[in-house]
């Protein structure tokens, strides 16, 4: 067995990080090294103690939980981070995305899907909450039918949509090119059309594409 | 806006009643004094022509018979006793007599001795041309020489007379005109003076007039500076109020409400299999739990959007429109994210506020099918816009507390406010605010 993932948690109120202290520590697998109160607290700590995940509350005083994620990854590239939040909004998701979180977790459910989020988050893979998935296709349909537009995701060719996936959960181009035996140049020119089919700019919007889509989560 | 002006000041000044007194009594003064001018010269002018008309008349008059005294003498001298000669000086004597008595009637008291000395010599001749023509021709051209000379002599007196008389005509306008002069003279000081009183006494009512226009102006300003500071401050107020109580809502009741989630979903967890009943009971109170977790974050985020604080204005108003897109049938299309960066939170709080409340009445009233939110930067300001494609309103007939509201945020940031709408035509709310110079915001 593999060393156990070290994980800091940074949220404001005591007593909810109390509670998220219970259900990592209850994990053979995970153990909490420390616990910050605020945005500016969580970097200096990641900093000092290096931990694989950060799980970050986004509403903190002195510094938000999303400029947070970005300093730390900005001085920890491998440090990964789980967002968590109260809203499911694509604003808030999309945010945390471009600051580099892996995961994004709702406060509601964070009880039950906390630990898998960080493991998810510490190999390098997406997580959502299946919440933030709902929402964010609700608003992306009601949106298409009140406006007469189409589903972009259905100019996408079944090569396409392999490659949206593979991208989205977080692979390289090199490592879809090994997985589908194809040349790093080719999935990068179907990655390019799959941007330009789906009017996206840049792999934030990419992965939020597809937890809308539910591709995944 | 317009703003009240203050009321007339009840209490008058009796000044301007004083002044009016004055300036009737300064033209009724002139008028009079005009009117008497006018009457004096025209007296004078028509005394002028009476002497004129006299003079000449007697010029007539005594010319007339010293040609009537010349040809009776000479006719008389000839020394011819026909009847026709008679008869001629007969009608020449009636003729002087008639002048002389023209003459007399004049009332002349100088000329009165002289004429009545005429009549005599004029007798004295008649009788002497009677007596010539039973004496000889030569006694009677004796006696009738001093006569002549006489004659010559009155004749100089008489113009002397005249010339005297002129003379004393001329005293007299004098006199009469130095009495109008002195009348004009006195009418135009008093007149002088009464304006030069009445231009001082308007001078000091203007001047006090303007003082009070301008205590009242420097007032009017100051109270509106005022009423605009205090509405400041209420929107302040209000905002920082709506903060507190929404950091209070989300930081002690969410918060703890969080907790007692996460303890009861590790309670559902720990209950035992064979005990369905209590993990029913558990889940039962995990849904209030969650409902009233929902429910207070509603209500915080009402009050104060925490995206605003966590995300920006950009973020928070692309959320806004989401959520009205949401509960409502209106389609909300936000483009903010290019210009919302780096704005003062002041600005970023009214411009949201503002977002917040076009959004709330179109969904409330429009009947609008999709609206548009835009935000765009232009040099140092900041102009947003939202339009609808509803039913519209006429904005002068109706203007809601939800417009004054916004129009109120928008002028206490010294922008400016536009309501485009009319029946059928859609809404179009615009808000251009002045952004702060660096020094300023620094």
């Amino acid at each position: 067995m593999s060393r156990k993932t070290r994980v800091l948690l940074a949220d404001d109120h005591v007593l909810i990080r109390a509670g998220l202290r219970m259900v990592v520590d209850a994990q053979p697998d995970l153990t909490v090294v420390g616990e910050a109160g605020d945005g500016r607290e969580a970097v200096a700590m990641a900093e000092n103690l290096k931990p694989d995940v950060v799980v970050m509350d986004i509403g903190m005083p002195t510094l938000n939980g999303i400029e947070a994620a970005s300093q730390v990854r900005e001085k920890l590239p491998d440090a990964q981070i789980v967002m968590l939040s109260m809203h499911s909004d694509e604003g808030y998701v999309l945010r945390a995305l471009k600051a580099g979180a892996k995961a994004y977790l709702l406060k509601d459910s964070a009880e039950t899907d906390l630990a898998r989020a960080i493991r998810a988050a510490a190999e390098g893979k997406s997580f959502f909450s299946p919440a933030v998935g709902r929402v964010l296709l609700e608003d992306y349909v009601r949106k298409l039918q009140r406006t007469g537009g189409e589903d972009s995701y259905d100019l996408l060719s079944p090569r396409e949509r392999e490659i949206l996936q593979l991208v989205a959960e977080g692979k390289s181009s090199k490592e879809i090119a090994n997985l589908l035996n194809l040349s790093v140049y080719t999935v990068e020119t179907h990655r390019a059309r799959v941007m330009q089919k789906l009017n996206l700019r840049g792999i934030p919007e990419l992965i939020l594409y597809a937890v809308r889509k539910g591709i995944i989560a | 806006m317009t703003v009240a002006i203050a009321d007339e000041d009840p209490k008058q000044s009796p000044l301007r009643w004083i002044l009016l007194v004055v300036f009737a009594a300064l033209l009724t003064l002139m008028m009079i004094a005009g009117a008497f001018a006018l009457r004096d010269l025209r007296q004078m002018y028509a005394e002028q022509q009476a002497v004129r008309h006299a003079f000449a008349d007697r010029a007539r008059g005594i010319s007339n018979l010293c040609l009537s005294i010349q040809v009776y003498n000479q006719t008389a001298s000839d020394g011819d006793f026909s009847g026709a000669t008679r008869a001629k000086l007969d009608g020449l004597s009636a003729q002087i007599r008639a002048a002389v008595d023209r003459l007399e009637a004049d009332h002349h008291q100088e000329e009165g001795p002289l004429l009545s000395s005429i009549r005599t010599l004029v007798a004295r001749q008649q009788s002497l041309y009677e007596d010539r023509r039973r004496r000889n021709a030569v006694l009677a051209l004796q006696d009738s020489q001093p006569l002549n000379e006489m004659l010559l002599a009155w004749s100089r007196n008489s113009s002397t007379w005249s010339s005297t008389r002129v003379h004393n005509d001329d005293e007299a306008m004098l006199v009469d005109f130095g009495k109008l002069d002195g009348t004009l003279s006195k009418s135009f000081i008093i007149a002088l003076a009464s304006a030069l009183l009445l231009v001082v006494a308007c001078m000091i009512y203007i001047l006090r007039l303007e003082r009070q226009t301008q205590v009242r102006y420097v007032q009017l300003a100051r109270n509106r500076h005022e009423l605009q500071r205090l509405s400041s401050r209420l929107v302040d107020a209000q905002e920082s109020e709506r903060r507190s109580i929404s950091r209070e809502l989300h930081d002690e009741i969410g918060q703890s409400l969080g907790a007692l989630l996460v303890d009861l979903s590790r309670l559902s967890a720990s209950v035992p299999p064979d005990r369905p009943e209590v993990k029913e009971q558990v889940e039962r109170m995990k849904g209030v739990a969650e409902r009233s977790v929902q429910a207070v974050r509603n209500i915080a985020l009402l009050l104060r959007p925490s995206m605003l604080d966590d995300l920006g204005l950009g973020p928070a108003l692309e959320w806004q429109g989401r959520e009205v897109s949401r509960r409502s049938d209106i389609e909300v299309e936000v483009h903010a994210e290019s210009a919302s960066a780096d704005l003062p939170p002041e600005y970023a709080t009214t411009i949201y506020r503002l977002v917040q409340e076009a959004l709330n009445n179109a969904v409330r009233h429009s009947g609008a099918r999709t609206a548009k939110v835009e935000l765009e930067r232009a040099g140092r300001r900041v102009c947003v816009r939202i339009s609808d494609d509803g039913r519209g309103f006429d904005p002068k007939r109706t203007r809601g507390l939800g417009i004054l509201g916004m129009e109120e945020r928008v002028k206490r940031l010294g922008g400016d406010f536009t309501v485009l709408s009319s029946p059928g035509q859609g809404t179009r709310i615009a808000a251009d605010l002045p952004l702060p110079t660096e020094s300023a915001a620094a």
